[in-house]
Parts: C-alpha cells; sequence; structure tokens
C-alpha cells in the first residue's frame, strides 16, 4: 500500500496553470485592461466580442477591428517553510495577442469574429530547484476564436452570443522522485468547445450595465506525449523514453456582470464583479497509456473553490484626442489551503492598472495599457507532497493596442 | 490598513523594482553560541554509510550538514576526519549493482563496491566531528581506546587518549551527543550470540559523566536518543516466512517433521531456526521473530538452509547468529527503553536540547514525505538508510539534521535554517 502511494506521488503531475493561470487576468482590449479589465458595461468596439457580445451590436460605426499584444513579465520569489532556502522563476515574457474584427449587417446587428488568447502562461523554475519534483517548467498556449452574433433589441438593450473554439497545448517538465531520480517530460494538445453569451442595457444614458456569461469548456487532451529520460537502466522499461498519456482540465465557466455610470460627459465610473466557477477544478488526473506496476495513473487534488473577483474603474476624457483610464481590483486565489503548487503561483492578488488612448484621426485610437499585479506574500503548502513555505509574486503587463473604426 | 501599505509597497515597486523579494531570513543563535561546535558520538556522527566511512559520506554526515548551517549566524569551521578516497580504511563498501544466484537468477542488490583503501594511519589534527563507528557509551571515556578503534586512532591526540577528553580540548561552546546505538546494536547484529548489551547502570553512568565533562566549561548541547534498532532494514527486510513451499514440498516437510510438531502448509512458511533451549535444538520461528540482512541468501534457497534437505532428509535450520527470536527482541527493546528513559532525564537535568529519534524512526516506518520524496524504512526503495541497512543515505541525515535543528531551534530559541533534503542524494540506481 506504501509503495502504491510513494509511487502516486511520483506522478503528482498538475497543469493547472493552464486554467488558474495566475494570469487568468484578461488581456483582451488595452481599454479594457487601462480601466481595472472592466469590459462588460462599455462597448470599446470590436473588443466586445470578448468582454460582452451584447454589447457589440451597440458599436457606433459600421465597421470596426481592433488589435493588441501585452508582454508578461512575471516573477515568483519562494523560501521554503524553515528554511533560508530561496528559490525565483527565470519565467520567459509571455505575450498574448488578440484581434477581433465586426461589422453590422443591418443596424441593430453586428456580427463580428476573434481571436484572443485568454489562457496563457510560462513558469520556469531552475531545474534543481528545491521544487523540481512537483514542477520545473511549464507552459501553455491556447488560441480562442470566437464567431460573435449580436442583436440589439432596442435603444436599451443589446444580446448577443458567440461560438468559442479553443486550441490550447502544454508542456511540462518535472523531476521524478528518487530511488528512480529521473526526468519526466510531457505536452500535448487539444481543442474544445464552448460559447459566450452577454445581455447589455443602457437604461438612461448615463448608465450601462453589462452582463456575459462563458461557459465551462473541458480541455480533454487525449494523445498527449511522455518522455522519461535519466532513468536508471534498472527501471527502463518502466519508464519508457516515450509514451502517451491523456488527461482532462476544465476551464471555469466565467459570469461577469458590471455597471458603468458617467457623471459627466469626461468621467465614467465602473464596477465590476467576476464570479469564477473554479470549484470546476476538483482534481486532476494524469492517465498513463500504459501502465505498469512502477508507473501508475494518477489522481491529484486540486479541490478549487469559486472566487469572486471585485474591479473598480475609471475612464476620464482629457480631450476628443486623449483618454486617461485607471483600475484596480482583488483577486483571491481558488486555491485549496492544502492544494498550492508552485507550477501556478496563485495567490490573493491585488492590482492596479493605468491605461492611455489617443486618438491622432477620427476612427483611430492607439491604446496603451498598465498592469501591475502584486501576489500577496503567503505561507502556503501542498500537503500531498509536504511541499511548502513563503510565496510572494509580482507580474508587469505592458500592452500596446491599435482600434479602427469606419 | 494593511491594503494602504500594500498600495504603498507597489507604489515603491513600480518605481524600484521588477523582482519580487522577501524580508531576509532571520538568522538568529539565541541563547546558544555555535562558535566552536564538536560532535560525539558513533558511525551515525561520523557518517557512516553504505557499509564504510568514505569522504563523500563524510560530507554528508549530520554533524557537518549543522555545521553547515551554524556557520551563518557565528559557527566556525568544522574539521572532520575526512578520508582521501571513496572506500574507506577497512574493506567492505557496498553499492547497488546485479549479481547472479545460484539459481542463476540475476537481480539487483547490494554488491561489494571496491577500491583503494586509506591508511590507517593519524591524520595529525584535531578533529570537530568525533563520531567514531563502533564506539558504545564507555568507549568515548576509555583512555586507549585508540590503540583499539582504528577510526580513532585517525585523529586521537595521543594513543591513551579519550573522545571525551579530546572534545574538551577543543574548547567547545557546543556539541551534539547521540551515543548507545551500539551499547545494544552489538548484540542485536550478531543475533544475540557475539555481543553483550551494556547494563543499564553503566550505561547512565558513562553517559552522565559524558555529559558532566561536555558542560563542565558551560558548553550547551543537544542529546538524542536511540531508535528501536529492531525496525531498521537490517532486521526487517528478509522475511521470517520466505520458506514458500509446494504442495509436495509441504508434504514431504510434513512427513519428516509433523511428528515433532511441525507444520507446513502450501505458500509462505517460517523457516527452521536454531535454538539451543528446544529440546531437539531447532524449530519453526515464530511471528515478530526476526532474520538479519546478513543471512547467506544463496543457502536459503539451494542448500535448503531453514528448512530440510530432501536428499538426506536432515533439518539445516538457520544458525543462530542469523536470527533474533522474541526472547533477544525483548531484551534489545527493553535496553532501549531503558537507555531512553536515561538519556531523557540527563537532557532535562542538563537542560540540553533533546532529539527523540525513538519516535523519529516510527514516524519514518510509516512514511514520511518533504519535498514530495517520501521516507521509509524500506531496503533501498525507501531513501533514508543506506545499502547496509543499518547507517543511513545523505537524503537520511540531512533529515537527521533538520531533527537536530528544530530541537536545538526550540531549546534554545534560535532560528537555524533547516535544509531541503531533496538537495541530499540517496542511493544511485544503476
Amino acid at each position: 500500500m506504501r509503495k502504491i502511494i510513494t509511487l502516486t506521488l511520483l506522478f503528482a503531475l498538475g497543469i493547472q496553470v493552464l486554467i488558474a493561470g495566475g494570469y487568468q487576468v484578461r488581456l483582451q482590449g488595452q481599454k479594457q485592461t487601462g480601466i481595472g479589465l472592466i469590459g462588460t458595461p462599455f462597448n470599446y468596439g470590436a473588443s466586445s466580442i470578448f468582454y460582452n457580445p451584447g454589447s457589440l451590436s451597440f458599436m457606433k460605426d459600421d465597421y470596426s477591428f481592433s488589435g493588441g499584444v501585452s508582454g508578461i513579465f512575471s516573477n515568483v520569489i519562494f523560501r521554503a517553510q524553515n528554511s533560508d532556502y530561496e528559490a525565483t522563476t527565470d519565467n520567459p515574457t509571455g505575450t498574448p495577442f488578440y484581434f477581433y474584427g465586426a461589422g453590422k449587417v443591418i443596424d441593430d446587428m453586428a456580427v463580428g469574429i476573434g481571436v484572443y488568447t485568454p489562457f496563457g502562461s510560462s513558469t520556469k523554475w531552475a531545474d534543481d530547484w528545491a521544487g523540481r519534483n512537483l514542477i520545473q517548467e511549464i507552459s501553455l498556449q491556447t488560441i480562442f476564436i470566437q464567431p460573435t452574433v449580436s442583436y440589439k433589441l432596442s435603444d436599451k438593450i443589446g444580446l448577443g452570443a458567440g461560438l468559442t473554439i479553443a486550441t490550447g497545448s502544454v508542456d511540462l517538465r518535472r523531476r521524478i522522485v528518487p530511488p528512480v531520480d529521473g526526468q519526466f517530460q510531457m505536452e500535448g494538445n487539444t481543442t474544445a468547445i464552448g460559447f459566450n453569451a452577454g445581455l447589455y442595457l443602457n437604461p438612461i444614458e448615463k448608465l450601462k450595465i453589462g452582463v456575459d456569461y462563458r461557459s465551462k469548456m473541458t480541455m480533454k487532451i487525449d494523445d498527449g506525449s511522455t518522455s522519461f529520460t535519466e532513468i536508471p537502466t534498472a527501471l527502463s522499461d518502466n519508464f519508457p523514453a516515450s509514451g502517451n498519456f491523456s488527461a482532462e482540465l476544465p476551464l471555469p465557466a466565467n459570469l461577469d456582470a458590471g455597471i458603468a455610470y458617467a457623471f459627466n460627459e469626461k468621467l465614467t465610473l465602473a464596477v465590476e464583479m467576476n464570479l469564477v466557477f473554479w470549484s470546476a477544478y476538483d482534481s486532476l488526473i494524469i492517465d498513463f497509456k500504459e501502465n505498469n506496476e512502477q508507473l501508475v495513473d494518477s489522481r491529484n487534488p486540486r479541490e478549487y473553490d469559486n472566487s469572486l473577483i471585485l474591479r473598480l474603474g475609471g475612464e476620464y476624457k482629457i480631450s476628443d484626442k486623449l483618454v486617461a483610464r485607471a483600475g484596480i481590483y482583488y483577486d483571491p486565489t481558488p486555491t485549496n489551503e492544502d492544494y498550492f503548487t508552485p507550477e501556478t503561483v496563485s495567490l490573493n492578488t491585488f492590482a492596479f492598472t493605468l491605461g492611455l488612448s489617443v486618438m491622432p484621426v477620427e476612427g483611430l485610437s492607439i491604446d496603451l495599457s498598465y498592469l501591475q499585479l502584486e501576489g500577496l506574500e503567503d505561507d502556503r503548502m501542498y500537503t500531498p507532497d509536504n511541499f511548502g513555505g513563503t510565496y510572494h509574486a509580482r507580474t508587469f503587463i505592458p500592452g500596446i493596442g491599435v482600434s479602427y473604426s469606419f | 490598513m494593511k491594503y494602504r501599505y500594500l498600495l504603498y509597497i507597489m507604489i515603491i515597486g513600480l518605481l524600484f523594482s521588477c523582482k519580487p523579494e522577501l524580508d531576509e531570513y532571520a538568522y538568529d543563535s539565541g541563547s546558544a553560541d555555535f562558535s566552536t561546535y564538536v560532535s560525539l558520538g558513533n558511525s551515525l556522527t561520523a557518517g557512516y554509510m553504505n557499509g564504510s566511512l568514505y569522504r563523500t559520506s563524510q560530507l554528508n554526515s549530520f554533524p557537518s550538514i549543522l555545521a553547515g548551517q551554524f556557520a551563518k549566524m557565528g559557527g566556525g569551521a568544522f574539521e572532520q576526519p575526512l578520508m582521501e578516497g571513496e572506500y574507506g580504511i577497512i574493506a567492505g563498501k557496498l553499492k547497488l549493482g546485479y549479481s547472479t544466484d545460484c539459481l542463476g537468477a540475476t537481480s539487483l542488490g547490494p554488491v561489494p563496491d571496491d577500491g583503494a583503501l586509506d591508511p590507517i594511519a593519524s591524520i595529525g589534527k584535531m578533529v570537530n566531528n568525533m563520531g567514531v563507528p563502533g564506539a558504545k557509551s564507555g568507549h568515548l571515556l576509555f583512555p586507549g581506546y585508540a590503540q583499539f578503534n582504528p577510526y580513532f586512532a585517525r585523529f586521537a591526540s595521543d594513543p591513551n587518549a579519550t573522545v571525551v577528553g579530546d572534545a574538551m580540548a577543543m574548547n567547545p561552546t557546543f556539541f551534539t551527543l547521540w551515543i548507545g546505538n551500539n551499547d545494544v546494536l552489538g548484540y542485536g547484529t550478531s543475533g544475540g550470540v557475539g555481543d553483550t548489551i551494556t547494563s543499564q547502570t553503566w550505561f547512565a553512568g558513562y553517559v552522565q559523566t559524558i555529559v558532566e565533562t561536555l558542560t563542565s566549561a558551560g558548553a550547551k548541547g543537544a542529546i538524542a536518543n536511540i531508535p528501536d534498532i529492531t525496525n531498521v532494514p537490517f532486521f526487517t527486510t528478509v522475511p521470517p516466512n520466505g520458506l514458500v513451499l509446494n504442495q509436495e514440498q509441504a508434504a514431504a516437510l510434513n512427513a519428516a517433521l509433523g511428528s515433532l510438531g511441525f507444520q507446513f502448509a502450501e505458500g509462505p512458511n517460517y523457516f527452521i531456526i536454531q535454538d539451543a533451549s528446544s529440546q531437539i535444538g531447532f524449530r519453526q520461528m515464530v511471528e515478530g521473530e526476526l532474520l538479519l540482512l546478513t543471512v547467506p541468501q544463496d543457502a536459503l534457497k539451494c542448500e535448503y538452509m531453514g528448512a530440510v534437505n530432501p536428499n538426506t532428509g536432515a533439518p539445516n535450520p538457520i544458525p543462530q547468529q542469523y536470527v533474533l527470536t522474541l526472547d533477544q527482541i525483548d531484551q534489545i527493546e527493553n535496553a532501549i527503553t531503558g537507555y531512553n528513559a536515561t538519556i531523557s532525564a540527563i537532557a532535562t537535568n542538563f537542560n540540553l536540547a533533546f532529539v527523540d529519534f525513538n519516535a523519529i524512526l516510527k514516524e519514518v516506518e510509516e512514511g514520511i514525505i518533504a519535498d514530495g520524496e517520501t521516507l521509509t524504512t524500506e531496503f533501498v526503495t525507501g531513501n533514508a538508510f543506506s545499502l547496509d541497512g543499518i547507517h543511513l543515505t545523505a537524503k537520511g541525515y540531512a533529515y537527521v539534521a533538520n531533527e537536530f535543528i528544530k530541537a536545538i531551534n526550540m531549546k534554545y530559541g534560535s532560528n537555524v535554517p533547516m535544509v531541503s533534503i531533496t538537495n541530499y542524494e540517496a542511493l544511485e540506481l544503476p
């Protein structure tokens, strides 16, 4: 029995970064990013395809295009429990991007398509760091494509929905614990389908309300590949150089609701809450296609809780050619107290944002954003591996985008 | 208030820092003084590993690991009687390798790891690590012990020196003392026939004198007690009911020995062992009795040791030096209980940090997980014990060092950081 437990622990693999991403920050529009990542109660042109398809039909012009990219500069420092051992991540820079195009088919109806990367992350610890048995490096890429239709029921109500087609890939490396003491790597990719639906209300001119729901998606990897290297010859039959695995990862549903109020022609303030249904992430099961007495499937508890993100933002029109934005939000960790892994250091996070749009000519907007996240220092533990300590994370995300409407 | 503080940090962070930081670790020696640390004990203190004491094993001894941490808060240099090479001064080192048994089956297990030995000669200097493989409690006080123990001879100041005397010559400010295993282990590893158990009275007297001396100039320290040695792999790896019979063999054995009250059945059976107290000189083992790791495996497999030779009809009981009987186990456990009562009382009387390895080994038996790695008392796969089944791996010694650190921090209000056991090696599989 003990042996089974031990060997199960050998494969306590995790890919929660795929769905938690210390960066489920929605960098899908630089204007929204600048205002605290609030998007549901706005129509910022084509980027509403992501934030609220219901408001897309409220776009002012007949055609709207928007594209942008951000750079994620993120690092985590860790100190082992009761020790002076410290480690710092050496994360590569993440570059999420987005592109949207939308047009009005008729006056009250708009269609569009968005390509964006809502989940994507890289965590890289040193290969020989003390948590190498949990994770050395994980990298994730996802691309979502979302064709969308939006209909304006009246001047006060808009509805919209899109089909979300997601492709994702994950690459993970970690150490296999002694006495095996080998190197493990797995990679896989998959596609999944979901939807994004939104409702937009503009009951009085100064007040805008948005509600958006993005469905849960299950990323099911069927034919991922595994590789074991540096395995002792005595165990090489048990840990093959190449093999296959399958695994399922839920991307949780999101329910967003926001209100924006224009106090005057220049100043708008907005609040938004995002309910993220993280409880969908109960455990991660890695199913090795070819099992043997040493290589058994692993069930890794995660037991996430739903989380509620609260956002506050404001926008100020300095002139017809210049708009400034700022926002703050608090994103509590969805992780379970007993199951915090260094794959994704998802701490209680406090963030602020800054944004600036420059409109040199009619219809053209150059959008800058800056987001800084402070993962609040905390003592965290992954109890199945008895690995824990103090974590502190800090992330800087500058972004630039262009939108054009005509 | 907390958020205002955070906001403040964030603004500073925005301006100056790209990397997250943590407060500096608060190194603190508390009321202890680690400037001159000496360690006294036996092979477990010396860093014995895989049946030998060699350079790498010494570099991973628990006192060496401890001294490395002490050095961060005032600890001075820590000299060890380091070997030059990797094979020690006495042959017998083991490594994991393949061997072929009498049945022609090849399997992975401990095999001799031979190489050039270090000379048995004094290294000509005093050392901080005075762990002497083989030492019993009384040996630390015995003038001339260097003439009997080549490990002590390597660093003794004089052929007539005592270990404790040499320790005091270092003017220690801090010591660790882990002694007493050999006062009972020699009895255990010889199947209760090659050595005697030190009496409780003598043991208490020895340890009292050692600690009195070590603390006489004001040194502080930590003392550790004795684990139940019958739970280490040396005694638990070979199953006493490893006599696996088919129906025919069981019937044959019952025919031969049934009249004497022996019973054999298809499947695993308890081996036949020598027992002088039995009228016929041998009997079957019973549950709870132990076979030693040194029992000749080929004899068990091919020479009917522990069974009856079907060709001659002669029983071939396992000699008693490979067996611990229930009575012997009782004696060992009673001795350890008594020693530990002494050690615990002395720890209290002398106000020393106390490490309860008796309890810790029981935890390891259940399995301990640290940084994803598991330590158990299982042979080879348990990561904690080296190939001799008695001494630890580097990983095991790192765990021991952490337990000392815990006890020292608790006693002296210090904040010595623990080490990460992932950074220490277990056994290397070929």
